[in-house]
């Protein structure tokens, strides 16, 4: 008896070998990359301090001239959309799994692998700048690698006394005479979800359609998408004047400036969620 | 093979029976709620009181944990390395000093009567003191940890594990079980038997000439803010202070966003405001003196100044002698029974 089971199952194994090695067999899943690519309109930006050379100087609508020497954002809520409109959720109540901190510069972590992605092709990406309410706790036990990599020493992406995460982080210098300018964007929201009692929602939800349909299948695509840093000052919402000091509606170094002047920035770099639902994020292109 | 298969389920039954901790302790430690004592004319409950109501050993545990240095990262710094019952919970630092000195952004504040307060901290961005015991553990400037990093020192330790297991029915220490156990000991840190109250509940004490004209004072001059028996309206006001130049600081605005609220700071409660100088946001002023100096002799203007004071020429008006009973009154308001002494 136990012989005969042995020779039936190794007799399956030629039969799965042949299925596997079938040339139109496509797999069930693949990964998908997006590829974060941070600009100047259409510049890639160079890191630099006040005093660098090769840093990218960009100049805003009030013609500001303006240099980032550290640009963090974190990136969670990912969802594709197939051709036939159905949403794939990938990881979206699973900071570990679902979401990253992109960091210009760690090269490494403007690529964000989507693994396990079911075939098929898909013609547009949801994903969130921030985190939703409901999972900015800074709850270490239930997300501990987010935690650690956002928490980290030279990530520095949580606020403390906000209990959440900080969802952009951005240190540089403006003006003719390279004032500093360190601009934070979190939220301070209390309550439950359509109940508010207090503070702003800073994160936003961005859509974007994707120039061709990312087919997943045989190919691991990339979506390439473009931030462009530009619209920091220079928005659909808000034009903005950055000055130096301490009164109301100063907002250039204010660490964490008031929420009022902080809300500008958000709505500019991640859209309104009515009018504009891209903010600065665009796709460049998408590699079958 | 059925009987080796059954043979091994029932040796993993017997284990996981013998690792079960009622074999040991087969009579449960009973954890009585305990009643929060609520002083006469206090205002009602935070609602978060209600679903973390105070029993014995969860307070017993709260208060360990509160006095525990092993929540901050080099094990030097607990909540009552700033929070000192001599002064009301709060310290007599200008700014808050935590890990490795490092300076904070504000004054302690004092804790007490946080039962019956809807909002938390000079900003009021906390609104549920169970919320509150992870802000300190993880900041930078004050114990600058973080909490598994906390669990990891405290969970194996026997006092914890009893103290736990007493309060929630096992000996596993969770993020929740430690915010709700300190929050629980916060709760029932109630001042309520100061010379004023026994004045008030007619108990034979009586204020001296100098305590009685403070007292009306008070009430013409200080208690639109400083109302109810808190002793604070709970509101948040810009009553034109020596400014925070700190970058971080807006006063609640930085909470809610609104320009309303630049600057604008919780109004304090002033009871046992003798044991916690200095006093203002930041430490502005050493003495109950020099605030009262500030305001006689006018404030900083700001576009949202309180209407009390922008209606009034930037001023409260005081005499030397108004002051000097209005001081007498606020000591009135210590509660030394509530400070340990």
């Amino acid at each position: 008896m136990k012989k005969i089971n042995k020779y039936l199952l190794l007799s399956f194994i030629p039969l799965a070998l042949v299925a596997c090695s079938k040339k139109d067999e496509i797999p069930v899943a693949n990964s998908v990359t997006l590829h974060f690519s941070n600009t100047f309109k259409n510049t890639p930006i160079v890191l630099g301090n006040a005093s660098s050379s090769t840093a990218t100087v960009n100049t805003s609508a009030e013609g500001q001239a303006h240099r980032f020497s550290e640009i963090k954002y974190v990136i969670s809520n990912i969802r594709l959309i197939k051709a036939d409109g159905n949403e794939f959720p990938y990881n979206i109540n699973d900071l570990d799994n679902g979401a990253t901190v992109i960091n210009h510069s760690k090269s490494q972590t403007l690529d964000y692998v989507l693994s396990n992605i079911p075939a098929g092709e898909y013609k547009q990406i949801k994903f969130g700048l921030g985190i939703k309410p409901e999972l900015n706790t800074l709850d270490q036990a239930r997300f501990p690698k987010f935690y650690a990599e956002a928490g980290a020493n030279d990530t520095e992406m949580m606020w403390e006394w906000g209990t959440g995460y900080r969802f952009t982080k951005l240190e540089g210098f403006y003006g003719p005479d390279n004032k500093e300018m360190s601009i934070h964007t979190g939220s301070t929201v209390e309550g439950g979800a359509g109940n508010y009692t207090q503070g702003v929602d800073a994160y936003r939800d961005i859509t974007l359609n994707l120039t061709t349909h990312a087919v997943v299948g045989r190919n691991a695509p990339a979506i390439n998408i473009k931030a462009d840093f530009d619209k920091l000052l220079s928005g659909k919402a808000n034009t903005i004047l950055l000055t130096s000091g301490t009164g109301m509606n100063d907002n250039a170094t204010p660490n964490i400036h008031t929420a009022v002047q902080m809300m500008k920035f958000v709505d500019n770099l991640g859209g309104d969620g009515t009018s504009d639902i891209s903010g600065m994020f665009s796709v460049g292109s998408v590699e079958n | 093979m059925i009987k080796k298969v059954s043979g091994i389920i029932s040796a993993l039954l017997l284990f996981l029976s013998c690792n079960r901790d009622d074999i040991f302790d087969p009579l449960p430690f009973g954890n009585p709620e305990l009643s929060l004592p609520i002083p006469h004319g206090f205002p009602a409950l935070n609602n978060s009181v209600n679903t973390n109501k105070p029993t014995k050993y969860g307070v017993e545990l709260g208060e360990k944990l509160f006095n525990e240095k092993k929540l901050s990262a080099n094990n030097t710094v607990s909540c009552a390395s700033c929070h000192h019952q001599s002064n009301a919970f709060a310290d007599n630092n200008i700014q808050a000093v935590g890990i490795y000195g490092r300076v904070g952004l504000r004054n302690t504040p004092p804790i007490q009567n946080m039962a019956f307060m809807q909002f938390y901290n000079w900003d009021g961005n906390i609104l549920q003191l169970e919320k509150q015991p992870l802000v300190p553990i993880i900041t930078h400037e004050e114990m600058n940890s973080s909490i598994l990093e906390v669990i990891s020192k405290l969970k194996d330790e026997s006092g914890y594990k009893n103290l736990f297991k007493k309060t929630f029915g096992d000996e596993k220490a969770t993020p929740e079980r430690i915010y709700n156990s300190i929050a629980q000991y916060g709760y029932t840190l109630i001042s309520a038997n100061s010379k004023y109250d026994r004045v008030k509940r007619n108990e034979g004490a009586a204020f001296t000439e100098s305590e009685a004209k403070g007292y009306q004072v008070f009430q013409q001059k200080c208690a639109g803010c400083h109302s109810t028996e808190l002793f604070t309206d709970q509101s948040f006001r810009n009553v034109g202070f020596p400014l925070n130049t700190n970058t971080n600081e807006a006063g609640r605005a930085r909470v809610t966003g609104m320009l309303a609220d630049y600057m604008s700071f919780r109004v304090p409660s002033l009871r046992n405001v003798a044991y916690t100088a200095p006093y203002g946001s930041f430490g502005q002023f050493p003495t109950l003196r020099a605030v009262l100096d500030y305001f006689d002799n006018g404030v900083l203007d700001a576009d949202n100044l309180d209407p009390v004071l922008k209606n009034n020429n930037r001023r409260i008006p005081l005499t030397g002698e108004e002051k000097e009973n209005l001081i007498a009154f606020m000591k009135t308001l210590s509660d030394s029974s509530f400070v340990g002494q």
